[in-house]
């Protein structure tokens, strides 16, 4: 083993403690809000338009509105820009009634010409490399990206810059000029987008599936006209999040409105096809790449420049474009979105990262490959991050990088492949957040924060700090999460809940472990509590050990500790590193890829729950293997509608699909602050798994998802290159 | 979906008549039928079901030949020892179809009597062909799982994972209407959409598979699926090979309308002793007579691979040299 890699340097807050919901979820006793059903309760959902451009040419809405069990019905366009768009409203006594007033409106439609091909939209091919956007269009970037690129406004690349940059490419030993795509992805959580509000005149009560506790009741104030304190948002469990359920919610407006209107509760739940349609994507890409390298493996410079593939309603195609490979002349990098007629972009899981890091890392292993140079060796030469440059040392071992062969040399249709790639995420910025630690005579510790678990692990998260702080056995401890009246915390997005959370979680734990002790120096008639502690639940020092239970029958009522405070260094920015490797194997007769084994390297500052961290970087692993090899977002051409609205023929990966994964928490810092770890394992992935099947066939599959279909399409000469 | 009325058959007589009637669907696991219903391309009066008939459950052996009830599940089939050694070929097409959850469900007669899973056929807003309307939105369209064989009109593919295995050893399909019963060979059971766009087979409106008959356990046999996921996907491409009384036979799923029966693949094999160069051979002759889409041409290679293997794997050989 590695001396960089230690398997026992994982402690800090270790203990593998099992989650703090395990046995509510299992036995179904974990309330999600769909379990709700509170009397009078009435449904309403949107009208939607069924084609990607339609004009609506008969809604016979009074026909509707006499539908039994019909309660009211809207239109409120007629005009359709995607499919999914909301052309009006229906609120009824039951989901069957919104079904048949839906058949009853008769929708008929125009249907129009839909945008569903990007390139339609773009210059000529040829044009690419010395293509700026028009005004306003992109910023310029350096060193191959220069931040987040497209649709942000900036400076464009001047004529002078753009004709120095394909210079250098040109000018080098070799230069790959190539095109890669990334297709949209779509959310696809579990539990899908819902919300029951039930508005009681004076005040309303509402159960959500949301990333945002706070945000979504501060939301339902303006529809309801009430304020925030009037409103009283749950979302203890949450069906999965990974960006769709953080900022807009038609549906909260849509429920709040017709619980307001009818006095009644209301619930909005979105069909499968609905999520599919009409809750974000990851928006899809087209990325021109034009490097030069020398022979010895230093990167030239060039061309970087991203089109955007977004949706109807949006813009925010842009790829997240983080230089992490050295380059003698920056690559001046160009970028502009194009919109579809179709479902609009939402933050997804690393917003960006994944399309850039999936074209980047293939453009890499390419120019290693033009050189001759291993990969590997390419990008240790390369690599700007000492942290990764390590990770690559340790990983190498772990994924067995020594048996990597070229294709060629290797017998058979069953070709093996060994992929790597970077990543990183910064952890910048500590928000706001406030964590009450409650104790009680009998011992128990209630530990509260309103911050939603969306998953990941939230309520373990909080209740290790605590626990782990005040050393006493997790049977003391009761979690409570995901209420507006409870204290506040963060919305779950860019990895920010843990960071932003668990100091205040250690800080309030602190105070109240002083609390205690100073009520037993009391008790014992000592100076002070300076040297006592608490040890594995008993209370140590100066005294004869006593029990916390003990202990805590000093309190008088209760303890309350409340902190927003950020602790002393706690609060410093820093970069999550990672670095992921993969082995696979490829059947070249049939272009199928079977993902044999993951490594992923991952830097996470302070851990402090390892089963969810590993959980995290996990299940990233497992949705790239989606994104990479199965996911897509097919429209019909002709109508723009998705044809694989379902998770039947939009391709999740399955049990069977999914490989060895092996998470590395890499060299923990217990006196770092805790950092992301939801986003960042998700940057690399589909760039490894890219990698991993060029070594195998021996060229690049330059579209994704890598369906047999473009393996073999690469393997007859094709290159899944466009245009 | 509409609502509806729900009748629970507890024997096949029962059954018989009342979907004879002509006001039901029929419904046995109901993994095809829910889906469709949910979709609003069915909007029944009332429905049908079969499932809780025990009666029609079962895998039996009758001299020489095998006979399965309608309402065996593709996990009983999966299940089985006798059809594990007699026919491994259908063995595994049943074992390895969809997920564990849906095969508990899933019938053998509802697997071959399915409807297609074409995204056009499945979709409410678009009227194509299949569903009435004038167009196949395959044919210009997004068409990379659908067929290669087969003029069209209607490009779909055949669905079931059973039928290419049940045609390839000759197996007679039982149905029955109020009237009285009759056997259909496999073969003959699937028709071409430019016999009846609106049908995959010949059944009447009023008949109900009862049975599947394999009059006797092929020799030797193996099926193989190519799929883009392991779990839970459907095939790309996906081939049937028997030894049926000393013959070879193939037969290809997810390629054409019907499971496809490769007459130039099994002539290629013969009764010849299997060597990895026959296999091939045969591999290059089923696909004889395709014609790819603008998407799919891909899927010619993948019937070449998926004949060559099956048959190698048939023959008790190593299918991946």
């Amino acid at each position: 083993m590695s001396e960089f890699w230690r398997p026992d340097d994982r402690m800090a807050l270790e203990n593998d403690h099992p989650r703090y919901d395990v046995t509510e979820k299992v036995t179904g006793r974990a309330k999600y809000s769909t379990d709700y059903y509170p009397d009078k309760l009435i449904w309403a959902a949107f009208i939607r338009c069924p084609y990607g451009v339609a004009k609506v040419t008969n809604a016979d809405v009074e026909a509707a509105k006499k539908a039994p069990g019909v309660l009211d019905v809207q239109m409120d366009k007629m005009d359709g820009v995607y499919c999914g768009d909301h052309l009006g409203t229906i609120c009824a006594e039951s989901r069957q009634a919104i079904e048949d007033g839906i058949a009853a409106l008769k929708l008929a439609f125009d249907i129009g010409e839909a945008k569903t091909d990007p390139l339609k939209q773009l210059p000529p091919r040829e044009q690419w490399a010395n293509f700026t956007p028009p005004t306003g269009g992109g910023p310029a970037g350096r060193g191959g990206g220069g931040g987040r690129r497209g649709g942000r406004g900036g400076r464009a690349a001047s004529p002078e810059e753009i004709a120095a940059a394909n210079a250098a490419a040109t000018g080098a030993d070799h230069m790959i000029e190539a095109v890669y795509e990334t297709q949209v992805q779509t959310h696809c959580c579990l539990e899908p987008h819902n919300v029951l509000v039930d508005y009681r005149g004076d005040h309303a009560i509402a159960w959500g599936s949301s990333q945002g506790t706070f945000a979504y009741r501060d939301q339902l104030t303006r529809p309801l006209n009430l304020s925030a304190d009037k409103v009283e948002f749950h979302c203890e469990y949450i069906g999965g999040g990974f960006g769709s359920k953080l900022g807009q919610t038609p549906e909260g407006v849509l429920a709040s409105q017709m619980s307001v209107k009818f006095n009644r509760p209301c619930r909005v739940l979105l069909t499968r096809k609905e999520e599919q349609l009409d809750t974000g994507n990851r928006p899809g890409s087209i990325q021109y790449m034009k490097i030069g390298v020398s022979k010895d493996g230093t990167i030239a410079g060039g061309r970087m420049v991203a089109f955007g593939i977004a949706g109807a309603m949006s813009g925010g195609g842009g790829v997240r474009a983080v230089p992490r490979y050295k380059m003698t002349t920056p690559a001046v990098s160009s970028a502009m979105d194009v919109t579809l007629s179709a479902g609009g972009v939402r933050p997804m899981r690393a917003p960006g990262a994944p399309q850039y890091t999936y074209a980047y890392e293939m453009l890499m292993e390419e120019l290693a490959q033009s050189i001759g140079m291993d990969s590997l060796e390419f990008r240790q030469k390369n690599d700007v991050d000492p942290v990764r440059q390590e990770m690559y040392k340790v990983g190498a071992e772990l994924i067995g990088w020594k048996d990597r062969k070229a294709s060629k040399d290797q017998k058979g249709p069953i070709k093996t492949g060994f992929g790597v790639a970077a990543g990183d995420w910064g952890n910048g910025g500590f928000g706001n957040a406030t964590v009450t630690v409650n104790i009680y005579p009998d011992g128990r510790v209630e530990v509260l924060s309103g911050c939603q678990d969306i998953g990941q692990g939230f309520r373990t998260l909080v209740g290790d700090c605590v626990a782990t702080t005040l050393d006493i056995p997790y049977t003391y401890l009761a979690v409570k999460v995901g209420v507006s009246n409870l204290p506040n915390g963060p919305g779950s997005g860019g990895s920010s809940t843990s960071r932003t959370v668990a100091p205040r979680a250690f800080l309030a734990a602190q105070q109240a472990r002083d609390g205690i002790l100073g009520l037993v120096a009391k008790e014992m008639k000592l100076p002070d509590a300076s040297k006592l502690k608490i040890e594995k639940g008993m209370i140590t020092g100066d005294i004869k050990p006593m029990a916390w239970t003990d202990a805590c029958k000093l309190i008088n009522g209760q303890l309350t500790y409340t902190t927003s405070d950020l602790p002393e260094g706690m609060g410093q920015n820093t970069q999550s590193q990672c670095v992921q490797f993969v082995k696979l194997n490829v059947d070249t007769e049939t272009g199928v890829v079977r993902v044999e084994k993951i490594v992923a390297l991952q830097e996470v500052g302070k851990p402090v729950n390892r089963n969810t961290i590993e959980n995290q970087i996990t299940g990233a692993c497992i949705e790239g293997i989606g994104y990479a090899l199965f996911e897509d977002r097919i429209l019909n051409a002709a109508t723009g509608v998705m044809n694989n609205a379902n998770l039947e023929m939009y391709k999740c990966p399955g049990a069977v699909d999914i490989p060895e994964i092996v998470p590395v928490i890499w060299r923990s810092d217990p006196n770092s602050p805790v950092n992301a770890v939801g986003e960042p394992p998700s940057v690399p992935i589909a760039g490894a798994l890219g990698c991993a099947i060029y070594n195998a066939i021996g060229v690049p599959v330059r579209k994704m998802p890598m369906t047999p279909r473009r393996v073999l399409a690469a393997l007859g000469g094709e290159k899944g290159a466009v245009a | 979906m509409k609502t509806f009325e729900y009748l629970v058959a507890d024997n096949l007589d029962a059954a018989v008549a009342e979907y004879g009637a002509g006001k039901s669907m029929l419904k046995a696991g109901g993994i095809d039928l829910i889906d469709r219903l949910k979709e609003r391309l069915e909007l029944p009066d009332s429905i049908v079901s079969i499932g809780g008939i025990g009666a029609l459950n079962y895998i039996k052996q009758d001299g020489d030949a095998i006979k399965i009830g309608c309402n065996t599940t593709l996990a009983d089939i999966g299940r089985s020892d006798v059809l594990k050694k007699a026919f491994p070929g259908l063995h595994e097409a049943c074992a390895s179809a969809a997920t564990p959850q849906i095969r508990e469900r899933a019938t053998l007669g509802g697997n071959i009597c399915q409807r297609p899973r074409c995204w056009y056929f499945r979709n409410y807003d678009i009227h194509c062909l299949k569903k009435g309307g004038d167009t196949c939105f395959s044919a210009d369209g997004e068409n990379e799982y659908h067929a290669i064989f087969g003029d069209g009109p209607c490009h779909i593919v055949h669905p079931s994972n059973a039928a290419p295995s049940l045609v390839a050893v000759d197996a007679l399909i039982t149905v029955k209407n109020g009237k009285g019963e009759r056997q259909i060979k496999a073969r003959d059971f699937f028709v071409m959409p430019d016999k009846n766009l609106y049908a995959e087979n010949v059944l009447g409106p009023d008949e109900i598979v009862t049975e599947v008959t394999i009059p006797k356990a092929p020799e030797k046999s193996a099926w193989l699926e190519i799929r883009e996921k392991q779990s839970y996907d459907w095939p790309l491409v996906a081939a049937a090979v028997v030894r049926n009384g000393g013959a070879w036979q193939v037969c290809l799923g997810a390629v054409a309308p019907v499971p496809w029966y490769s007459e130039a693949a099994s002539k290629v094999l013969g009764s010849s002793e299997m060597t990895a160069e026959l296999a091939a051979k045969a591999g290059e002759a089923a696909v004889e007579g395709a014609k790819p889409m603008e998407h799919n041409a891909y899927k010619i290679q993948l019937v070449k691979v998926a004949v060559k293997r099956a048959a190698l794997m048939a023959a008790g050989m190593e299918a991946i040299a």
